[in-house]
């Protein structure tokens, strides 16, 4: 029992050394994962300046590299997901983001498709309602 | 020569759609419009026969042939190098329009004369106008002349590849094949047949269009997976929408018109939801041509195209929506149903899907909007948006679906079928957790809901109607209704799949020297070492890489290719397929030396995003011709 | 009232055809500039001509004057290249070179072949000043006034034209004031 446990304590370290024997070969280590987690996210939703449509994610776009670089060490500094948007956006402005902000300006695109349903939802009803309550007339 | 026989083609059977067309509106006796769309198909692939003989043997004093290919081009992408871009995808277009008008004359056998002569006409008047955009601003047959250039420019690299080949005429089909129910709607208005007589005419026709577009969106998402070498599988593009958008329209009009059909009910709906689905396919024409908004699929941008295809789009649609203003059906409904039926289902789908659609298409064209809004002012719509904007209606489909099969026309009696269905999904739900957990050793509740809307799905349409007495019954049930089944557990299969790539997917970027040995999840890779691979039109620093896995080995092999004359760079990913993950691992940057970056990513369960479109494409190909066999 | 009804999808379709024909003549603008307006961020490069000496906001102090990033990889700066020399040949303001993910050898011996127009250039081989100015590309173009604010920024190359459209009259303005 107890040699199991030494056992096992000694394989979780060694894969543990050997994950951290890894990190030298990678280009955007994380010892947080939940850095990592945000740096990813913000590969996917930053577009890629150059290249119109894509994102950071799917470009290999030196200019894509260089924001990729920079986004690392933002998110390294212990920057939240929002702040190095917000750092992004000052510069490129909101065309850099795929995530469009919700603003005075925006609100429509944001919840349009909420009131739209909600709308056409409650036209529907109306008619039916009417054509309900016609119908039982006819019956009676 | 040969491309000047295409041209003639083209234009006798411009000539032909048009005197076709009008006299076939105008006159109201039989005609033989079966020969005539015969004759017109026969000259469209005559003409697109002769684009592909260009192409065969190198005519490089074709313009289209000189821009899209090359003479160390490999013969079989020659040939798909014809429809490789816009004017020759156009010739595709036009014929496979014909094709669908000629399989609705030969096997639709139902409506009156004046009722097909008006389907004739409005469909050869569409492919009248395509003619007359393709001559005037997209002729594939322009010479350059007097000096022809001796070699071409190169079709486009990552169009090279069996995907790609096949992906564009399937999904052309599919757009074009909403040119019927759309004629359809218009003959109905303008002609006296039963609602219930064009609404059995029109249900195969969108179910095989709904078939094509949905294999054909498939093979995109597939091909932009392992070819652009990042392993997205779809990113809310505006090209991508363009086709999205038709496909969910399409969606709601089958399931609309088995309303229409059944019940004689939803009729000025099933109307406009044909027209509307012919106005997305147009508009996604529009949207992808006219280069209003830039993207990676965007074809030559030609400002006077866009201006043409605007104009036809105008004049189909708005004409179709004019006849139904003043045509519509006006007849009291006579059926009756109340909020707990089956039509009220199939209306909140209906209502769902088309929610979807506007909102989609808003999101699609809001950066244009408020570029002109703001007065120059840049703003990007992406995955985020879409995604938060799919997901409640999604959700609300999903839960719409799993019922779907168990409620009854008029008023469903008893919704006692609740608590099996519940404790049925909670079982698989339960069930797909556990077999995650062995797979993945981990749970992420992110991907619960999806998990769960995919057991609900599943339970809704295969346990449907099961009882363990009488097996035999089922077997015939699941005979009759295959196509139903298939597709609804395809879109279950489709759910499941993009709810654990989504949340299961994991990366990481590496720069390898050759022999150098990493970890990555619970697999041992190895960098074997760099290859210089000569191709027919390319070189490449191809990429060996080792994987050991549990007890598996195997090799993979990613490349950086070079093709000339164009000395475009393309990745080409290695990926290990599996029934439960791919690991997928492709090149970035050449570091100094053989050293190379490197991304491995793990793809949990993305096999099951196209499986489920297949199934959906077998389950509504599988229906169209059951009922196509029962009209003819 | 039925009759309305039935013309909504006309009508809506109708807005739909009238806003794609509006955005058909829209003309495709130019990237936005947030920049303008704002002042020269602050940086700290090496130069390209002397990999020693580093450079700061404060060397930047010819003013008004033009940065513009280029570099050897990047074909349509070869086009602006003479008219670049024909600002530094009739002293018409002083530029200042962003040299743009560049290799440092090959750009020295492009300026010594071609000539040189920029009073000195910076080196920024990670594309780090270049983010801060929300750069896109090579060639781009910032007119700095002499308060150190850009007022303007160009995408592509510079030529007589774009010069009189977009740049001189902040030139002229600098000038009045003096």
């Amino acid at each position: 029992m107890k040699i199991n446990k030494v056992l096992s304590t000694i394989l979780v370290l060694s894969v543990y050394t050997l994950g951290f024997a890894d990190d030298s070969k990678e280009i955007y280590p994380f010892d947080d994962s939940n850095q990592e987690k945000i740096f990813l996210s913000l590969l996917d939703e930053i577009r890629c300046p150059k290249c119109q449509s894509s994102n950071l994610a799917g470009s290999n776009a030196p200019i894509a590299n260089d924001l990729k670089r920079e986004v690392y060490r933002l998110v390294r500094s212990g920057q939240t997901e929002e702040e190095v948007k917000a750092y992004l956006v000052e510069r490129y402005g909101n065309f850099i983001v795929y995530d469009p902000p919700f603003r005075v300006d925006t609100f429509v695109l944001w919840l349009g498709p909420l009131l739209f349903f909600l709308l056409t939802l409650s036209i529907i009803l109306l008619i039916l309602r009417k054509r309900i309550s016609n119908s039982k007339e006819i019956n009676q | 020569m040969i491309a000047e026989l295409g041209h003639i083609f083209l234009i006798s059977s411009l000539v032909l759609s048009l005197s076709g067309g009008i006299s076939a509106f105008f006159l109201k006796k039989e005609l033989p419009i079966q020969k005539f769309a015969l004759l017109m198909t026969l000259l469209v692939t005559g003409a697109f026969f002769a684009l592909i003989y260009s192409f065969v043997i190198d005519d490089f004093s074709v313009a289209y042939v000189a821009q899209n290919s090359n003479i160390n081009l490999p013969i079989y992408y020659k040939f798909a190098a014809t429809w490789g871009a816009h004017e020759g995808s156009l010739i595709l277009w036009i014929l496979s329009m014909n094709l669908w008008l000629l399989a609705f004359l030969s096997f639709n056998k139902s409506g009156s004369i004046n009722f097909s002569n008006i389907v004739f006409g409005v469909c050869s008047l569409v492919i009248f106008s395509f003619l007359l955009f393709t001559i005037f601003t997209s002729n594939p047959f322009e010479r350059i002349l007097p000096v022809p250039p001796l070699n071409g420019a190169d079709l486009n690299p990552s169009l090279q590849d069996f995907a790609f080949t096949v992906h564009p005429p399937l999904l052309y089909f599919g757009y074009s094949g909403l040119l019927l129910p759309f004629a359809i709607s218009i003959a109905a208005m303008l002609s006296s047949v039963p609602n219930r007589d064009w609404a059995s005419a029109s249900r195969p026709w969108t179910l095989l269009a709904g078939s094509f577009l949905t294999v054909g969106i498939g093979l995109g998402s597939w091909w932009a997976y392992y070819e652009l070498g990042w392993g997205g599988w779809w990113f809310w593009d505006p090209v991508e929408n363009a086709a999205f958008i038709p496909w969910l329209l399409t969606v709601a009009l089958v399931h609309s018109l088995i309303v229409t059909e059944n019940r004689n009910l939803f009729i000025n709906w099933s109307l406009l939801l044909s027209i509307f689905a012919f106005a997305a396919s147009l508009l996604g024409t529009f949207l992808v041509r006219s280069g209003i908004l830039t993207s990676v699929h965007a074809f030559a941008l030609d400002p006077e195209r866009g201006l043409f295809l605007l104009g036809i789009f105008s004049f189909f649609v708005l004409g179709g929506l004019i006849i139904f203003a003043f045509k519509n059906s006006t007849k009291n409904q006579s059926s009756d149903y109340s909020i707990n039926s089956k039509e009220f289902g199939l209306l909140l789908n209906n209502l769902l899907l088309v929610v979807l659609a506007v909102s989609i298409l808003f999101g699609t064209l809001y950066p244009l909007i408020y570029e002109a809004y703001t007065g120059g002012k840049q703003i990007s719509v992406g995955a985020p948006y879409f995604e938060f904007i799919i997901f409640p209606f999604s959700l609300m489909l999903g839960l719409l679906q799993g019922i779907a099969l168990y409620l009854s026309w008029g008023s469903t009696k008893s919704f006692n079928f609740l608590g099996k269905l519940i404790i049925e999904s909670l079982s698989i739900f339960l069930l797909t957790l556990i077999l995650l957990f062995v797979l993945f050793e981990d749970l992420i509740p992110a991907s619960f809901i999806t998990i769960f809307i995919f057991a609900w799905l599943i339970s809704g349409s295969i346990f449907f109607n099961f009882s363990f007495r009488s097996l035999e019954k089922y077997l015939d049930f699941i005979n009759r209704r295959i196509g139903v089944l298939l597709s609804h557990v395809g879109m279950a299969i489709l759910v499941l799949g993009v709810g654990v790539v989504s949340s299961y997917s994991n990366e990481k970027e590496l720069i390898l020297d050759p022999g150098d040995k990493i970890k990555f999840h619970n697999k041992d890779i190895e960098f074997l070492g760099i290859r210089d691979v000569k191709g027919p039109n390319y070189i490449s620093k191809a990429a060996e890489i080792r994987v050991i896995d549990d007890n598996r080995s195997f090799e993979l092999q990613t490349e950086k290719r070079t093709y000339f004359p164009s000395g475009q760079v393309t990745t080409e990913a290695g990926i290990e397929t599996g029934i439960f993950g791919d690991f997928y691992v492709s090149m970035g940057d050449n570091f100094n030396g053989d050293s190379w970056s490197f991304k491995l990513q793990s793809k949990p369960f993305i096999r099951w995003i196209w499986f489920g479109a297949l199934l959906i494409t077998l389950g509504t190909f599988v229906s169209s011709i059951n009922m196509v066999r029962r009209l003819s | 009232m039925r009759r309305f009804l039935n013309l909504t999808p006309f009508i809506a379709f109708g807005i739909l055809v009238v806003l794609l024909y509006s955005f058909l003549n829209q003309e495709n603008e130019e990237l936005e500039s947030v920049l303008v307006d704002q002042s020269v961020p602050e940086f700290q490069l090496p130069e390209l001509e002397d990999p020693e000496n580093l450079i700061s906001k404060s060397n930047i102090n010819n003013l008004p004057a033009l940065i513009n990033v280029w570099a050897t990889w990047c074909i349509a700066c070869r086009v602006e290249h003479p008219f670049l020399m024909q600002l530094k040949n009739e002293s018409i303001l002083t530029v200042y070179g962003l040299n743009y993910k560049d290799d440092r050898q090959k750009a020295l011996n492009l300026l010594e072949r071609d000539g040189n127009p920029f009073e000195f250039s910076i080196f920024d081989e990670y594309g780090k000043l270049a983010i801060d100015l929300g750069v896109y590309g090579a060639p781009e173009t910032f007119f700095v006034d002499k308060t150190g604010i850009i007022r303007e920024r160009h995408v592509g190359v510079l030529n007589d034209k774009v010069w009189k459209d977009k740049f001189e009259k902040f030139l002229k303005e600098d000038n009045e004031d003096k």
